[in-house]
């Protein structure tokens, strides 16, 4: 295939030189040729083989696997990458299964077998699968003469090229050749290549942590992507291990979480027994800021570090700066879901909810959450018969039809055969704070609510996912309070049901715009009216977002009036807080301590923070060859 | 000569078309595009990607079209739907895309398992085009919209943010450096082996060898963070304007957004690009000069008993800067790409980083759009170039 | 009559007596140029140490230790008592090692690169300068065509085609061997070398063309090549005599400023996906390891900044050298 593009490509290119030889002839573009050749629309190609169903020879013995994390030393890796962190702090980054050990679905370092540091024993264990170290050789062979050799492929960044460095002596260490491939970004996570296509053998990458630790598209064996499923799925490994499967599924369909703990630990103990991916270390999350600037509290686990934007203040200052190394696409959060475009949308539009030390709670401009202790959502039993929408065992929404399995009211699988059956189902009252009112003086309403519900579940409006939506049976919008109730499909326990979905918008503003319409208007895009503590006054492309206090917020005046977020680079960031052109540089701007920064604290300038985030990296291991 | 130019011109527009077809063919089978990192977010239950998000998405930024009718589009903005004669529709049924490919597992050629697109399911007709957003096409000026720096909106706005700012630095440090440059070159060249000429060439290599990130943070270390600290006069570190007022030692106040507070911005990235060019030009000029000196008609002129001030000016000089028009030319184009390394270490918001900003973010439409301008403003260059070597040197015909 | 056959015996004994080969006339040209030979010298020295690199580096390349973060020059290792001369970097690897075993890789792609591309570039240069025309026409659009293609794309299709089949473009094994041996690399390390030279030259002759064609254009219509010409020399000999040894000079220039270039460029594939990378040090990779230390260690990219320096400013010297000695119009 790519083969055939690179020689079209060459044609093209001859074919280009000889129509300057011509000087005239035909402007016909070559490029048709290129794209019939590739797109041919048949079905008579013979399906030869079905991918990714042979195991691979050498990583698919359980023993290999074990061999790579017991020779891997995981606080060595950190000391590459985070070499001015205390050794305490090191130390709490190791990550020895997929939820990070303060997590409250850890499960607990007795229910997970721990690969510490043992070269010995990972020598052992590749002794006994048959692959022996020759004398005087540095890899070790099988009986075969072949050599002990893997591809290990990441993108070239310099974080991984550091670590990468090490772990590939480690490997060297116990006798297993590391060749390894540092693949630009947009090959290894592009959409047709890389890991989204299983091209790696072992393959490093990082998730990005959320408020809850999911994990059902990663460790599913319905998850797991080939080409006749059209890739979907992130279980890119091919792990199949059934009673991880159940458990990771039931993990992120129940309610009670004590039932989700002890789902959670049956996969900790599958995953780590298998070791279909060798866990590594959190990254850490490093901020920077101007010596006397109050205020500034990251908290561990929160979405946003500017949760409290209005209490930011340094003295003598009537103007805070916040560097931004990315510039935000646009202020539409519901197609530009960039981390910066959130945190800059957080100061007009605050979340509903917080997520501080891994608690949910509500922000300033919403009433308390409505779960099922404090009676703001019921989870009704419900009777549906054939032709309802509901959600399946596997969690896809279905209607359910003879042949559809379920899980009924007494939480068991049972497939519907007609009639009906009793199924759980939950219906939650959100509602909006008293006095939460847009800048131009208009209370938040009701209707503001709607439109953000029309809108972000309106395919024409350029959403990414609809799944909320289609998961939601009903809403009803109150007209006596600031709110909705909304009433999810039979069938959806999903453990964050609380936590608001839909976004606000102001009807008054925006009710007429067709949907189609809101990603290229600048209302949406680039000045949204604002019910935050600040409001956007303008935004210079390229430069800088300048915001002013609303006088209209419901939580008072802000402590400093004006705020402006500058648009810097990586290379520049550093410098420009050391020469005090901004105030804050956060943890997407800052790849994490360096020594200018330590000396910078130290002489008083600045001030850092750094904890642990909750993006982890870790290497996975491809257990089936194309 | 007006048959030359006639001539000429069709050849650009020819080189052009060919350059913007193959520049949008390479840009296609570029890893990335804007559904990269879309898998790499974990789903859960509040975020899910199916095969159909997959296909709207691929739809929205038209990636479900073949490329020649998408290059079309891009290009002239056409087609737009089934043609429509006296109120019949043409080509309506005509296949232009593939909503749903279809890959499976096949042998190729040489014995080895592949895995290839081999059919759709989901064709896209001329007819499914009808009412779809598409631009008037770039040749009648419309650049489109962005994909990802400015989602949705007109990638004529994020240019016209940057290019300012990016004529200001490279303007300047161009025009600086030819007037050092060349003067520097043409004494380097008359004194020849002299301590000047051995220094100023040491210099001028370390100028190349080192990185302009190498130099770029040894001046913001020396003639601003250090200084700024021991209380002395500085320059601010970076970015094109501040945000705040300041007071430097000496300069006093400056009120941010103010005209020093510019000026006072320009002069780190303007020096440092400074640097790196006058040690080429400076190379270029001396080497040039070097070799016209030694020519017969210098001799000759020497020997009428010209002075060597006029010898030089008059006669070597010009002759010197023939090749050198290749590079001054050249510069035309520069001037709107900018300079990617100086812009990123001084935070200066040009087209250098807008550039490279397009490229990583898989921003296809800007990135071609920053293309397109480029190479129209090269094949221009060139053509300046023939015309200047004939005004320089008269004997030089274009045929 | 006698006088003038007196004379001419005379001379031609002259000439027997200080005959020499033009090879030995050059070099002796090229000897009485001063900093040329110190350039040489200087060049030759670089070249030995980096030839006895495994004789003379202390350390492997990829010897590393987390706990030595960039320990200071001059630090003993205390296990094993050698010495680091240049310190560590990041991750505790030996600096000097690195870089000694770097020259190789860097010096020797940075050098066929230059070499490849400045002969293409002279040819196609010249004979589109000398030929003019339909030739001139149609070569000089397609290094138009060639500057406005952009490289960054086209390099990143190269190297994921390469990521996905290492076999895809076939060089021979004689080729590879040579590299390989050279530059103690592995075979496919070193077949990257080989495409990192192809893909360095392929991008960079266009400027040497285009140089070369605005020499050829002015020198053409110049009295010596019509004085050949009316003697009856053929296209290719004046090309040959005439041309190409009066447009070195821009061409040198051009070269030597543009060996630090490719070294350079060499480092920015690497980070593209497709260079020497990691844990193999080149100059370029060394150099683009250090920016993320630059505000911490300013003077870091100095350590093989200075090599290349040092390197491209010999490289300056020696083809001055080298253009004063193949002067034909030099007298001695």
């Amino acid at each position: 295939m790519l083969r055939k593009r690179l020689l079209a490509l060459l044609g093209l290119l001859v074919i280009a030189s000889m129509t300057l030889v011509a000087c005239g002839g035909t402007d016909v573009p070559a490029a048709p040729s290129v794209e019939t050749v590739e797109v041919i629309v048949t079905e008579v190609v013979e399906v030869e083989r079905e991918a990714f169903t042979t195991p691979h020879p050498i990583l698919s013995d359980l023993k290999v696997r074990q061999a790579l994390a017991y020779c891997t030393n995981k606080s060595d890796l950190l000391k590459s990458v985070y070499p001015l962190i205390s050794d305490e702090a090191r130390a709490g980054l190791v990550m020895d299964t997929f939820i990070p050990k303060s997590h409250w679905a850890y499960a607990g370092d007795e229910n997970v077998t721990i690969y510490s540091y043992d070269p010995d024993k990972g020598r052992a264990l590749l002794d006994e699968a048959g692959w022996t170290l020759a004398e005087g050789a540095d890899f070790r062979t099988n009986a075969d003469g072949d050599e002990l050799s893997l591809k290990f492929t990441t993108t070239s960044a310099t974080f991984r090229q550091t670590w990468a460095a090490i772990w590939e002596q480690q490997m060297a260490e116990c006798g297993i050749r590391i060749v390894r491939l540092h693949a630009p970004a947009s090959w290894w996570f592009g959409d047709t290549t890389g890991i989204a296509r299983r091209d790696y053998e072992l393959g490093a990458f990082a998730w990005v942590g959320q408020a809850d630790p999911g994990g059902q598209t990663l460790y599913a064996c319905d998850q797991i992507p080939f080409p006749t499923n059209g890739w979907e799925g992130q279980n890119a490994m091919g792990w199949c291990n059934e009673a991880a499967s159940t458990n990771i599924k039931l993990a992120n369909n129940t309610l009670v979480q004590d039932e989700r703990i002890a789902a959670y630990t049956v996969v900790q103990q599958e995953f780590t027994k298998d070791v279909p991916s060798i866990p590594l270390f959190n990254r850490t999350e490093t901020f920077a800021t101007a010596a006397d600037l109050t205020g500034f509290a990251p908290t561990p686990g929160q979405e946003y570090y500017n949760y409290n934007v209005q209490e930011w203040a340094r003295p003598g200052q009537d103007t805070i700066i916040l560097g931004f190394t990315q510039e935000p696409a646009s202020l539409f959060t519901l197609v530009e879901d960039a981390f910066v475009a959130n945190i800059a949308y957080q100061i007009v539009r605050p979340a509903q909810e917080w997520h501080l030390n891994y608690e949910f709670t509500n922000s300033p401009i919403t009433k308390e959450l409505p779960t099922l202790e404090n009676g703001g959502t019921t989870n009704n039993d419900v009777e549906v018969s054939e032709g309802t929408k509901v959600v399946d065992v596997n969690g896809d929404v279905v209607e359910l039809a003879p042949g559809v399995t379920v899980k009924n009211a007494a939480g068991e699988e049972v497939e519907f055969t007609g009639g009906t059956v009793t199924m759980k189902q939950l219906v939650s009252r959100f509602e909006i704070a008293d006095g939460v009112t847009w800048e131009d003086g208009t209370p938040v309403s009701s209707a503001d609510l709607e439109l953000g519900y029309k809108i972000a579940c309106d395919p024409e409006s350029g959403a990414t996912s609809f799944i909320t939506c289609d998961k939601t049976a009903n809403v009803e919008f109150l007209t006596d309070a600031v709110g909705y109730i909304q009433t999810w499909v039979p069938g959806v326990q999903d453990p964050l049901y609380f936590v608001p979905v839909w976004p606000i918008y102001p009807n008054h503003q925006l009710g007429d715009v067709p949907a189609a319409e809101w990603a290229t208007n600048p209302l949406v895009a680039e000045t949204p009216l604002s019910y935050g503590p600040y409001k956007l006054v303008e935004w210079v492309k390229g430069e800088k977002m300048v915001f002013a206090a609303n006088e209209h917020w419901v939580g008072g005046a802000p402590a400093t009036p004006n705020f402006v977020i500058q648009f810097v680079t990586p290379e520049s960031a550093e410098s420009l807080l050391l020469g005090g052109e901004v105030d804050i540089l956060a943890s997407e701007s800052l790849a994490g301590l360096t020594q200018a920064l330590v000396d910078a604290e130290a002489a008083g300038a600045i001030k850092t923070y750094t904890e642990a985030g909750g993006t982890w990296e870790h290497i996975d291991i491809q257990l089936f060859i194309r | 000569m007006t048959v030359f130019y006639i001539r000429r011109l069709f050849q650009m527009a020819l080189v052009l078309l060919i350059s913007a077809i193959a520049t949008y063919t390479l840009l296609n089978f570029a890893p990335g595009g804007p559904l990269a990192g879309l898998r790499q977010i974990q789903q859960t239950g509040r975020f899910q990607i199916t095969e159909d998000d997959i296909a709207r998405i691929r739809a929205y930024f038209e990636l479900d079209l073949y490329l020649p009718y998408r290059f079309m589009r891009w290009f002239v903005g056409w087609p737009t739907g089934p043609v429509e004669i006296g109120g019949r529709e043409y080509f309506s049924d005509v296949v232009v895309g593939c909503r749903k490919p279809v890959e499976t597992e096949v042998l190729n050629d040489d014995g080895e398992y592949e895995i290839q697109v081999t059919g759709c399911n989901e064709l896209v007709y001329m007819k499914d085009l009808t009412g779809r957003r598409v631009s008037r096409g770039i040749i009648r000026g419309d650049f489109g919209l962005s994909w990802r720096l400015l989602r949705d909106r007109p990638v004529s706005e994020l240019i016209i943010s940057r290019l300012p700012k990016t004529i200001q630095l490279i303007g300047l440090s161009t025009l600086l450096s030819l007037f050092i440059g060349i003067p520097l070159g043409i004494y380097s060249a008359v004194k020849q082996y002299s301590r000047f000429d051995y220094i100023f060439t040491s210099l001028a290599f370390m100028g190349s060898a080192m990185p302009t990130f190498f130099f770029g943070i040894v001046m913001i270390l020396l003639f601003s963070l250090i200084p700024k600290e021991a209380g002395w006069l500085y320059v601010p570190a970076g970015l094109s304007e501040s945000v705040r007022g300041y007071t430097i030692p000496l300069l006093g106040e400056v009120a941010a957004g103010s005209v020093k507070d510019r000026i006072l911005h320009l002069i780190l990235p303007v020096a440092v690009l400074t640097i790196v060019n006058i040690s080429y030009y400076s190379r270029f000029v001396r080497g040039s000069m070097l070799e016209v000196m030694r020519q017969d008609y210098i001799r000759t002129a020497r020997a009428k008993g010209l002075l060597e001030r006029v010898v030089i000016m008059k006669h070597a000089l010009r002759n010197a800067l023939i090749p050198f028009i290749t590079i001054v030319v050249f510069t035309l184009p520069g001037l709107f790409s900018g300079a990617i390394i100086t812009e990123s270490i001084f935070a200066w918001p040009g087209m250098g980083r807008l550039y490279l900003l397009a490229l990583g973010d898989y921003d296809y439409p800007v990135a071609m759009a920053i293309f397109f301008i480029i190479a129209v403003l090269t094949v221009i260059a060139t053509l300046l170039r023939d015309v200047l070597y004939t005004i320089v040197d008269p004997r030089i015909r274009l045929s | 009559m006698t006088a003038d056959s007196q004379v001419a015996t005379l001379s031609a004994e002259a000439i027997t007596i200080e005959e020499r080969t033009p090879f030995q006339i050059v070099l002796n040209r090229f000897k009485r140029h001063r900093l040329a030979m110190v350039a040489s010298i200087v060049m030759l020295a670089i070249f030995g140490i980096t030839i006895f690199a495994p004789v003379i580096a202390p350390f492997k390349i990829q010897e590393l230790s987390v706990n030595k973060y960039f320990a200071p020059w001059g630090t003993v290792d205390e296990e094993t008592g050698r010495t680091h001369y240049m310190g560590t970097d990041n991750i505790g690897r030996d600096y000097f090692s690195r870089l000694i075993y770097a020259g190789r890789i860097s010096l020797t792609v940075a050098i066929l690169s230059v070499i490849i591309a400045e002969t293409i570039g002279i040819t196609v240069g010249a004979i589109s300068g000398f030929f003019g025309g339909w030739v001139d026409a149609v070569l000089m659009r397609f290094v138009e065509f060639m500057l406005t293609i952009p490289t960054l794309p086209l390099l990143l299709i190269i190297s994921s085609m390469l990521l996905r089949n290492d076999e895809l473009i076939n060089i021979p094994d004689p080729i590879l061997q040579f590299m390989g041996n050279i530059l103690l690399l592995s075979p496919r390390d070193s077949r990257n070398a080989v495409l990192i030279v192809l893909v360095l030259a392929g991008f960079g002759w266009l400027s040497a063309a285009q140089l070369m064609r605005g020499t050829v254009l002015s020198l053409r219509e110049q009295t010596f090549v019509e004085a050949s010409r009316s003697l009856g020399a053929s296209n290719f000999r004046i090309i040959m005599r005439d041309m190409i040894p009066n447009a070195m000079a821009p061409i040198i220039v051009d070269a030597s400023l543009g060996l630090a270039g490719y070294i350079v460029g060499e480092a920015a594939l690497a980070f593209l996906g497709f260079g020497i990378q990691d844990p193999v040090p080149t100059w370029g990779n060394m150099l683009s390891a250090s920016q993320q230390f630059m505000l911490d260690r300013p003077w870091l990219p100095l350590v093989p900044g200075l090599p290349i320096f040092i390197c491209s400013l010999a490289f300056n010297y020696i083809g001055d050298g080298l253009r004063d000695a193949l002067d034909p119009r030099l007298k001695l």
